[in-house]
């Protein structure tokens, strides 16, 4: 890299006419250029398609019927008040990022505090944080349908070792939920160990030092230092973790498949449903618009965060 | 990241340690590994009451299995490149805007910024109707097309984000030395800048790339076609009517998981480096 | 797009194999899910191939549910991809295929050689949407030695069921023997689960696309359904069992009676069965005082409307639906033919002697109901049986549920 760098301020002294006068004028040009093929790519992927949303929720246009679509204005939506289902998945995402959000948060926590210990050897610790949140979530929800499966899975083999009762998870609703929760918070926690973890080691070492000379328990010190220290990269992730949370699919997909019955079916695997399987673009592109201001109000609260950070 | 800043008067001793590389390694690990264990096991063995943990003798049927059943390595090989693509697809378009909000005075920077940050945050399931008519205006349903396009918007932001902060660490000198020298600054641009910020690069490279790789809604909604899945969807393919293979399953869960894992090992500072320098999706 | 050049020509050499057509073949695909033995498919598209020289078959597989397999048709058809020409429809989806215009009718075909119900399943509007394949229908599954032993006759009413395996069960004295096996998962299954009590009881559910839904017979059919769960005639996590779930278990001679299609008996008689020998097949029971009933599957052959070689693909339809070729895969592939006279044919029964008494269950079996919005009615009658024996809703709740759902979709 030296070697280049010194070959690059060799020449300088060959000078070419009048360049940084040629750059001023070509900034503004070169900056459309620059920015034009993202901006292309989000119009065509972001911009059209939430246009387009917005205007299908209000057309009843279903592929299967062969019919063209109609205008039928707010219809899809009243559809969707009346809807049990609709209620239902939406309530179940909600309850999920409820549940999730915070759970992540504390075993995060945990496993941060746990790896930040002195080891000795460090990639292992950061590896077992590593592979978590590399795993698909698709694959994380099959891998650990396998764990909670009734008669042949690990969970059931260790809670009967243990002299407990077996549980058929799938079976009922709240332990089916309780099973994609417990899945959900061990795929994300990891990542909220990383990020808390890279915070805690931004900690100077001195405050605490400080603290122990003010003989404040440790306890004290979790709650008055490295709280208030995280809090900016905790906030970030949980927004991030938030929004995630509220879209849902892969896991209960993979491990219920929304059962039993539609009671761990969540809002975007409804709209996958009616979608994908029914073609009912209309009564989908509804529901989704739902789900677009869900997030747009998490979004909101993020920017106004960013923003009064500076 | 190596250099371990400790609480002083955090438990330290010996036993804590080991309890608590215990506990990381059976969580991050656990899952895994049982996976890899009940791919080496037969059916029968599967369904032992109670249930065993390692497996008694140990075979490799099931791998066959998985491959003869479906077609894997073509499951494998469309990943693989959809997630390579969009990586370079995502890496060449954030370059770009990077270096443009990075050096270029625009007057809309923090406008644009915002945006990026929103887009970053946005839910892409929300867009399944219109992204699903568009790609079948376009012709595009059961092509690789169809999952590189949405894939590079789903890293573009966060890739573009990082790079700024990487380019508005590198001297502006170094460049305007490269354009004395008769570069132009889109040459200065890819000829200096970026070979300077390569670990950056890369870093953003492997973020959007395990991003590729795990995404399975869309993957699932618009290439149906069996030979054009992802591995994601295509693991789904071995659960049917008339069987639930778990030994199968698990052998062509270990084979998709073996490549990120790799990755991940190989490069697994750079990667908690990225993953730490900006609000990133987990 | 130079992608889609490179995926298109990855593909084709990735599903032609080293067999590549000479540039004159008209090259045909058919595609066939991988549950139905594509490899006797071949077969006869093989001496199809040799009879008809400049036409190539090709098989594309895959989707291996019914649910799977109208997800990927789904996506498939709506991008009006020409690759198609032949394709599999479970016989619950010609209306949907009809109305969607997604196949091409078959003008002036005679029908009256196949069961009536398959031509029936076939003509939507008037109008001929596919062939039949091959037939199918549900049927209770028994142990002949066990009911021997306790000089019971097979039930003819659910309640008679009940009480053979109370009987049964107080001699066995066996905790892993099940009475009852049956299809509670959420999946296409879980309907037929649903509608044979309620046939039953005389009602439908749909007639010329008007809702005809009875609450009170839907109610008595998932009471049913439960009392099982509730009475220890079925396993209590019976709401995750599968079809495939249902012949393994019985299969492995944990179960007395079982409610499942055709395919189980060739694996029920075959060498990895701990039942072979001792397998009964029957009507299905009817409700005390009702008919019986079952219902009717199978599986049709349909020309896509965006093939490009439609009358190649036609003239391919007519002979994989023909009277040769169902005998065929009904003596190499146990699939019921769906030519009356075939079950008597000396060389099927040879093969598979069950389908003497088949017939006749074939004959009474119900279509589903015909609606163009098949796929959501489906949804709404396997989550909701579904969620009846897992316990989550009781059985005039869920009945409740059905009624006011499929009214949102079918007035």
């Amino acid at each position: 890299m030296t070697t280049s760098t010194l070959s690059t301020t060799d020449r300088i002294e060959k000078q070419p006419p009048a360049w940084t006068k040629m750059l001023d004028l070509s900034d503004r040009a070169l900056a459309v250029l620059l920015l034009a093929p993202a901006a292309l790519l989000l119009s065509l992927i972001i911009v059209y398609p939430v246009l387009r949303l917005g205007y299908t929720s209000f057309f009843s246009l279903s592929l299967t019927s062969g019919l063209p679509a109609e205008f039928v204005g707010l219809d899809n939506y009243r559809l969707m008040i009346d809807d049990p289902v609709f209620w239902e998945t939406t309530w179940n995402t909600v309850l999920i990022t409820l549940i999730t959000v915070p759970g992540a948060l504390v075993v995060g926590m945990a496993l941060a505090l746990l790896a930040n210990l002195p080891f000795r050897v460090q990639w292992p610790v950061r590896l077992s944080l590593l592979i978590p949140w590399a795993l698909p979530l698709s694959f994380a929800g099959l891998i650990f349908a396998w764990f909670f499966h009734s008669e042949y899975g690990v969970v059931n083999d260790v809670l009967m070792r243990l002299g407990l009762p077996g549980v058929i998870w799938f079976n009922s609703p709240n332990w089916a939920m309780a099973a994609i929760c417990l899945t959900i918070i061990w795929k994300t926690s990891s990542f909220m160990a990383l990020i808390i973890l890279a915070g805690l080691q931004t900690i100077p070492r001195s405050l605490y030092e400080a603290a122990d000379v003010d003989g404040a328990g440790r306890v004290r010190q979790f709650v008055e230092i490295t709280l208030p220290l995280l809090k900016p990269s905790i906030v970030v992730a949980l927004i991030f973790r938030t929004i995630t949370a509220l879209q849902t699919f892969d896991i209960p997909y993979m491990m219920t498949g929304g059962g039993p019955g539609t009671s761990t079916s969540t809002l975007a695997m409804y709209i996958h449903q009616n979608t994908i399987s029914f073609l009912d673009l209309g009564y989908g592109s509804a529901l989704a618009v739902v789900m677009f201001l869900l997030s747009m109000c998490v979004t909101v609260v993020y920017l106004r965060i960013i923003r009064t950070k500076g | 990241m190596t250099a371990t800043v400790t609480q002083p008067g955090a438990l330290s001793g010996k036993p804590l340690r080991a309890i608590a590389a215990i506990i990381l390694l059976v969580n991050g690990m656990f899952p895994a590994l049982w996976i890899l264990f009940t791919s080496l096991k037969t059916e029968a063995e599967l369904t032992l009451k109670p249930i065993s943990w390692f497996p008694h003798a140990p075979t490799l049927a099931n791998y066959m299995q998985a491959f003869s059943d479906q077609p894997l390595h073509l499951f494998l090989f469309n990943s693989l490149m959809v997630a390579l693509l969009s990586t370079c697809l995502t890496l060449f378009i954030s370059v770009l805007a990077a270096y443009a909000i990075a050096r270029l005075n625009l007057k809309y920077r923090g406008l644009i910024l915002s945006a990026i940050i929103a887009v970053s945050t946005f839910p892409l399931v929300t867009l399944l109707v219109p992204l699903f008519e568009i790609m079948r205006a376009l012709n595009l349903l059961n092509t690789w097309i169809a999952l590189i396009l949405p894939y590079t918007v789903l890293s573009l932001p966060v890739c573009t984000l990082m790079l700024v902060s990487f380019f508005e660490g590198i001297p502006r000198d170094l460049e305007n030395a490269a354009m004395i020298d008769g570069c132009t600054r889109l040459g200065a641009l890819f000829k200096v800048v970026v070979p300077l910020c390569a670990p950056g690069v890369f870093t953003a490279g492997i973020l959007a790339f395990v991003n590729a790789w795990d995404e399975f809604l869309l993957a699932l909604s618009f290439n149906s076609n069996p030979a054009l899945r992802t591995l994601p969807v295509g693991i789904q393919l071995y659960q049917g009517e008339f069987a639930f293979p778990w030994p199968v399953i698990s052998a062509a869960l270990v084979v998709g998981i073996v490549p990120v894992a790799v990755l991940i090992v190989i490069f697994q500072e750079r990667v908690v480096s990225g993953l730490t320098a900006g609000g990133i999706k987990g | 797009m130079k992608f889609r050049a490179l995926t298109g020509a990855f593909l084709s050499a990735a599903s032609l194999g080293a067999a590549v057509p000479a540039f004159a073949d008209t090259e045909l695909k058919v595609y066939i899910s991988s549950q139905h033995q594509p490899q006797v498919w071949r077969k006869m598209l093989d001496q199809y191939e040799a009879k008809n020289p400049g036409i190539k078959v090709t098989i594309e597989t895959g989707g291996n549910t019914s649910e799977a397999q109208a997800q990927y048709l789904n996506t498939v058809m709506s991008a009006k991809d020409t690759s198609l020409d032949v394709l599999i429809l479970d016989v619950i989806r010609p209306a949907q295929f009809a109305a969607a215009g997604w196949t091409s009718p078959f003008t002036g075909k005679d029908m009256s050689g196949y069961l009536p119900a398959y031509a029936e399943a076939n003509t939507v509007d008037g109008k001929i949407v596919a062939l039949p394949a091959f037939a199918d229908s549900m049927f209770l599954y028994y142990r002949k030695d066990l009911l021997e032993k306790y000089g019971i006759q097979p039930p003819k009413t659910w309640d008679e069921l009940k009480a053979a395996v109370k009987k049964i069960n107080g001699g066995e004295n066996n905790p892993d023997l099940q009475g009852l096996s049956f299809q509670g998962k959420a999946i296409e299954g879980a309907v037929c689960t649903f509608l044979l009590p309620y046939w039953s009881q005389g009602k439908t559910l749909v007639q010329n696309g008007k809702l005809t839904f009875d609450r009170a017979a839907a109610a008595k059919s998932l009471a049913l359904w439960k009392s099982f769960v509730d009475e220890g005639v079925s396993k209590k996590n019976i709401s995750e069992v599968a079809t495939d779930d249902t012949r393994k278990e019985f299969q492995a001679g944990n179960v007395v009676f079982a409610v499942n299609w055709s395919y189980a008996w060739a694996q029920a008689q075959g060498k990895d069965s701990a039942v072979a020998g001792k397998v009964g097949v029957a009507r299905l029971p009817a409700l005390t005082g009702g008919d019986a009933s079952t219902c009717l599957g199978g599986w049709e052959w349909g020309v896509s409307a965006y093939s490009k070689h439609q009358d190649d693909a036609k003239k391919l339809v007519e002979f994989l639906s023909s009277k040769d070729v169902s005998k065929f895969v009904a003596i190499n592939g146990s699939l019921m033919p769906t030519y009356a006279d075939l079950y008597k044919d000396e060389d099927v029964l040879k093969s598979a002697p069950w389908f003497a008494d088949a017939l006749q269950v074939v004959q009474t079996a119900k279509p589903r109901p015909v609606t163009p919005r098949y796929n959501e009615v489906s949804e709404i009658v396997r989550t909701t049986v579904n969620a009846v024996l897992a316990g989550v809703m009781t059985p005039d709740d869920g009945a409740a549920q059905i009624e006011s759902r499929l009214r949102r979709i079918l007035r």
